[in-house]
Order: C-alpha cells, then structure tokens, then sequence
C-alpha cells in the first residue's frame, strides 16, 4: 500500500510517435484518461497529455482543427524529458516529484519495460488508506514534546485503554520553532473518552475532541 | 393519524450490553420502560414479547462465519486472536456470555416489529433495543454486533418481493452498517442525518456517499457541524427528509431513533434538546401515514446519557408513535427510585427548558455551513431519487 506498485495502474494505453492527435484525443476521451506514454520499439520516448494535444491543436469549431488533428504526429508534441518512477519507490516519493514538478503522473518503468502509471488520483487513493479513513474509527489531534520516545509515550497511553490504532500522521507543528509536534490519531473505538482522559492526565494536550463548544477554535 | 401501536419488549432484549463501565448500558432500556409505564402511557396496553431471530434471519446479512464466531465467543469456545477479525473482544465491543442470544434477541425483536406492521396486525410498532445500525457483514463495530434493522429488511424483501422500505437514521452517529448493506439496492432508501464523520466515529456519511451502480441516489447522509444546535438540525431535516421520502415513496418506514445528539451525550459533539426527540417522531409519523398508510417501525439506537436523556428521549418516541400526549411532569416515584442511583440530578420535566440551551457563539457559523450541505445534498443527490 505504500509503494508505487500497490497504487499503480499496471494496464497502461499508449500510442506510438507516429499515432495522430485525433486517434489520441479519441483514446483519452474514450478511457476517461489524460495521459499516454509514447513507445517505439516496446520503450518509453516521451508522454502526451491531453492538454499538451489541445494546445497543440486549432480550437473546437475552427474550420481548420479536423484536418489538422489527422496530420499531427505525436512524436512532434509529446515531452521527451520524462520523469519515471520505480515500483518499489515510496508512494509519498511519488507524490513529492509530481507536486515539485507540477506534473499530473508518472510512467512506472522496470530497467526499460513500462511496467504501469501513478497519476495524482492514484495518490489520493493512497492517502485516503494511508490516514485510514475507510475503517470505522474516531480521530483525535493530540500535542507532544517533538523529541525521541514521546509518541511512543502517546501510543503507550492508547495502548493502556485497549483502543487499537488504525492510522498515525504527524508532524512537527509551525507555531513554535518546532519543539512541538501534533498527531492526528485514527483511533478504532466511538468511545475516546478513556483515551482522552488519559492522555490529558499525562499531559498531553488533546485538540479535538474538545471539551467545550466554544473553547474548541479547531477551525471548525 | 390512528391505529394500533405496539411496544415489542420483553426482559430477553435487556440482555443486551456489554457490562462494567462500558457506556452501552441495558439499564437505559429499564428506566426506559419504567418510565413510560410511570408516565400512564402503557395503561390499557400490554408488551409484545418476540422470537428470537433464527440463524437463516441473520445471514440474509452476516456470513455464516462471523455468525458461528459470536456464537463461540459468547460460550468462551474461541481464542481472542481469532475473535478480534471479527470485532470482537475489542474495548468497543468486549465479549459476554450468550451474547449470541443476547443479540439474536434483538434482531428478532425488530423482525417481529416490521412483520406485525406488514401483516397488518398494527400500524406503528416499537423496539427500542433495535438500531445497532454499525455492525457489518463479518464484524462487530461501534457496539453493535448483529444488524437488526439490516435483516429486517432483508427478511422483508424475501417475503414481501418489489417492497421498498425508507430507513431514517437520527442518530448522532452515521448509519453506515445499514446503508453499506444496501448502498446498490434502490429499493431501499437509506437516509441519515448525523455529526460529520471528519471527527466521530465512524467516519463515513459524507453528502457524496450516495449509492453505487442502481442504488445511485438511495442513500441520503445530511452531516452536521459539531455543535449544531436545535433550530439547525430541525431546519436541516426538514429541508432533505420529506423531499426525500416523498420522491421514494416507500411502503414502509424504519426509524432509527438514538438519543445520542443531545448536548449532555457523552460521546458526541451536536447540541440538541428533547425537542428534536418530539420533532422527529411526530414528523416521521405524519409522513408515513401521508405516504404509506402509516405503516412505521420505530428503533432505539445510541444514547449515553442514561440517566437524563435516554428514557425520556424514547419516552416522548412511544408517545408520538402510540399516538398519546407526552405528561410534562416527571413522575416523583420514577425520580425518585432512579435518583438513588443516577451520578447526576434527574430532571423533574420530560422537555429540556430551552433557557438552559441558549445559542452558542458559534451558532450562525455553523448553520451557515449545515445550510451549505443541505443546499448541496438538494442540487446533486434528492433529484437523482424516484
């Protein structure tokens, strides 16, 4: 679940340099995508997108635009600077070249085999189970020191109530240099009020729940 | 609005509860009881006991597997490591002897409930141990180990065929047992309003939770902010329910009446009064006498304040549904025998008095954003129903 190959669509659809822009509009419109590696001779040359073929191409109603959609190669359109990723690369490396860049996907290669794609949507699925947010659950944002051992202490807390833990993200927090950090725990019980209890006791700030309507300013 | 009503009760459906400090407490069913007895609103009427729900009941919705598990698990036949898979044995939702019939109890409780009403020997029936609208297919969840209202229907299907039933969830919580049950299944509606799933468990009951494949449109989830209040959450069911069910049109409604959106409810943030226990009821009645002869099955669900909220929260649930006025005052003898055991002071008056809720500082915020979801619920789910 949390390498490329777990959230990759190993069916990839792909054209030729020598495909034309309508025969590859068609494909995108057709399978519901926007993207389409390049292949000659079985390895990855370049990539198309559908909003590289219509910027390259006469707009809708131009009188011109069909005749000009049969003779465009995508071998004269597509990027020839790729970025690839592997199968076993973290899914969060994914993410990081494909927000750094300002990219929407990134063919999977194997040596010089394209093997699949993880496109933005594909990270999102991910990140979806990665905070655990399809299993029934309660979600708490707990404070704590960001020094080694603390949320080792946190979790030991939600261990002592017999609450199983479904997800953990953390993060040191902006407010404060960093001495901080906060959590956001996906905790698999409807009653956190042991778990809360607890963790406030041991002085660990709880964020949410709060404790009273108004004084929860969570930016609800 | 007339007809014979039924309260489905007996001392088996009180077995249900998981014992110790654990917040789902079969005392509330008790003092439910108790209460409207004390209240005059059992007088000339008698308890309906029911039949346990058969095996074959509970895999039209279980597996067989999870089935035999809580079966062993209530003889202490089973290891915890293999109960866990299940959901059971967690601090949600522990291990007690002959939970099997325990829970089997309840679902035939609300079997019995929708088949009374079907066959035409009532108008309107009462379970209030029924709603254990979490469980799943092959897990336990939230306290709620087998799915009663999930077999009802599914038992109703099998023997009324082309039989649509609305499910109404008002619980705080989200009904996602149920409506994952049926979420392809456009002859059920399933409708929920309840806290936003962003904090509270479980999660789910998002607006664009809408149904998948035939069943686009038929599950409707109206999430509110924590803190809503009284005229929000009123507002917001108004706008979406009657919408909703009148474009279905069912032939018959299952309410899910828990308790748990009150302010003083211990595991959720909404911040409603009693009013919303006689709204909701009385609004739920008329519709279904407007859109289905009447025909209505009314379930209990959470609710963890048992001492001020629960009992007269169900309370003003029988007298809507048996057709009686609600008394205003609390009956001494009731106050005062539960008072003995009550943590808090029990309330004199069977209504919250509204002074003591006055409208929080965020109040305007947060209907502006319940308004928000409704309005959004109204141009992209209810035209997709019917």
């Amino acid at each position: 679940m949390l390498l490329v190959r777990d959230s990759m669509v190993r069916k990839v659809i792909t054209v030729s340099p020598e495909t034309t822009a309508a025969e590859a509009l068609k494909l995108c419109r057709e399978k519901g995508i926007r993207h389409l590696p390049v292949l000659e001779g079985g390895r990855i040359v370049g990539l198309i997108s559908d909003r590289d073929l219509r910027l390259a191409t006469p707009a809708l109603g131009d009188p011109n635009r069909a005749a000009a959609l049969e003779k465009i190669r995508i071998g004269d359109e597509m990027s020839r600077e790729i970025t690839t990723a592997d199968p076993e690369d973290p899914i969060e490396h994914a993410a990081m070249a494909m927000h750094e860049r300002k990219i929407g996907c990134l063919p999977v290669v194997e040596g010089d085999e394209l093997v699949g794609i993880v496109t933005a949507s594909d990270v999102m699925a991910a990140l979806v189970t990665l905070v655990g947010a399809h299993e029934p659950g309660s979600r708490l944002q707990v404070e704590f020191p960001n020094e080694p051992g603390s949320l080792a202490e946190v979790a030991g807390i939600i261990r002592d109530q017999g609450v199983n833990i479904v997800s953990v993200l953390s993060v040191p927090s902006e407010d404060d240099g960093g001495s901080r950090s906060v959590a956001v725990i996906r905790i698999a019980t409807m009653n956190p009020s042991g778990v809360v209890r607890s963790l406030q006791e041991a002085g660990f700030p709880v964020l949410w729940p709060p404790s009273a309507p108004d004084g929860s300013g969570q930016g609800l | 609005m007339s007809g014979r009503s039924v309260f489905v009760h007996d001392l088996g459906l009180e077995a249900y509860g998981f014992g110790g400090e654990h917040p789902f407490n079969p005392l509330r069913v008790r003092m439910t009881i108790e209460l409207c007895e004390a209240l005059g609103l059992m007088e000339g009427r008698e308890f309906t006991s029911p039949e346990p729900a058969t095996d074959e009941d509970l895999t039209t919705v279980h597996s067989l597997s999870y089935v035999r598990s809580v079966q062993k698990a209530g003889r202490d036949e089973a290891p915890l490591s293999e109960l866990l898979e299940y959901g059971l044995g967690t601090s949600d939702n522990p291990i007690f002897p002959e939970m099997h019939e325990a829970c089997a109890h309840v679902v035939g409780g609300v079997i019995g409930a929708c088949r009374m009403v079907m066959g035409g020997e009532a108008k309107h029936a009462l379970c209030v141990s029924g709603g254990l609208h979490h469980a799943l297919r092959s897990k336990a969840s939230g306290f709620c180990v087998y799915n009663d209202v999930g077999a009802a229907i599914a038992r109703l299907k099998e023997e009324h065929p082309g039989i649509k039933v609305a499910y109404v969830d008002t619980d705080a919580h989200h009904g996602d047992g149920v409506q994952w049950m049926f979420y392809d299944d456009p002859d059920v509606l399933t409708f929920s309003i309840h806290e936003s799933g962003r904090y509270l468990f479980p999660g789910t009951g998002g607006v664009e939770e809408k149904g998948r494949n035939g069943g686009v449109g038929y599950s409707v989830n109206v999430p509110l902010q924590p803190f809503t209040q009284d005229p929000s959450f009123i507002g917001c069911f108004e706008e979406t329910l009657p919408e909703a069910l009148r474009r279905f049109g069912p032939d018959l409604i299952i309410s899910q009446n828990g308790c748990d959106a009150h302010a003083l409810d211990p595991l959720t943030h909404l911040s409603a009064t009693t009013r919303i226990y006689e709204h909701v009821p009385r609004r739920i009645h008329e519709l279904a006498h407007e859109l289905c002869g009447g025909r209505w099955v009314a379930v209990g669900g959470g609710g963890y304040d048992i001492w001020r909220v629960v009992p007269r929260a169900w309370a003003a649930l029988w007298a809507a549904l048996s057709h009686q006025e609600l008394p205003e005052t609390m009956p001494g003898a009731w106050v005062a025998k539960w008072g003995e055991h009550s943590p808090v002071a029990l309330p004199d008056l069977t209504r919250d008095v509204a002074a003591n809720y006055p409208p929080i500082g965020r109040a305007a915020q947060i209907e502006e954003r319940n308004r928000r979801t409704v309005a959004e619920l109204k141009s992209k789910v209810l035209p997709l129903i019917g």
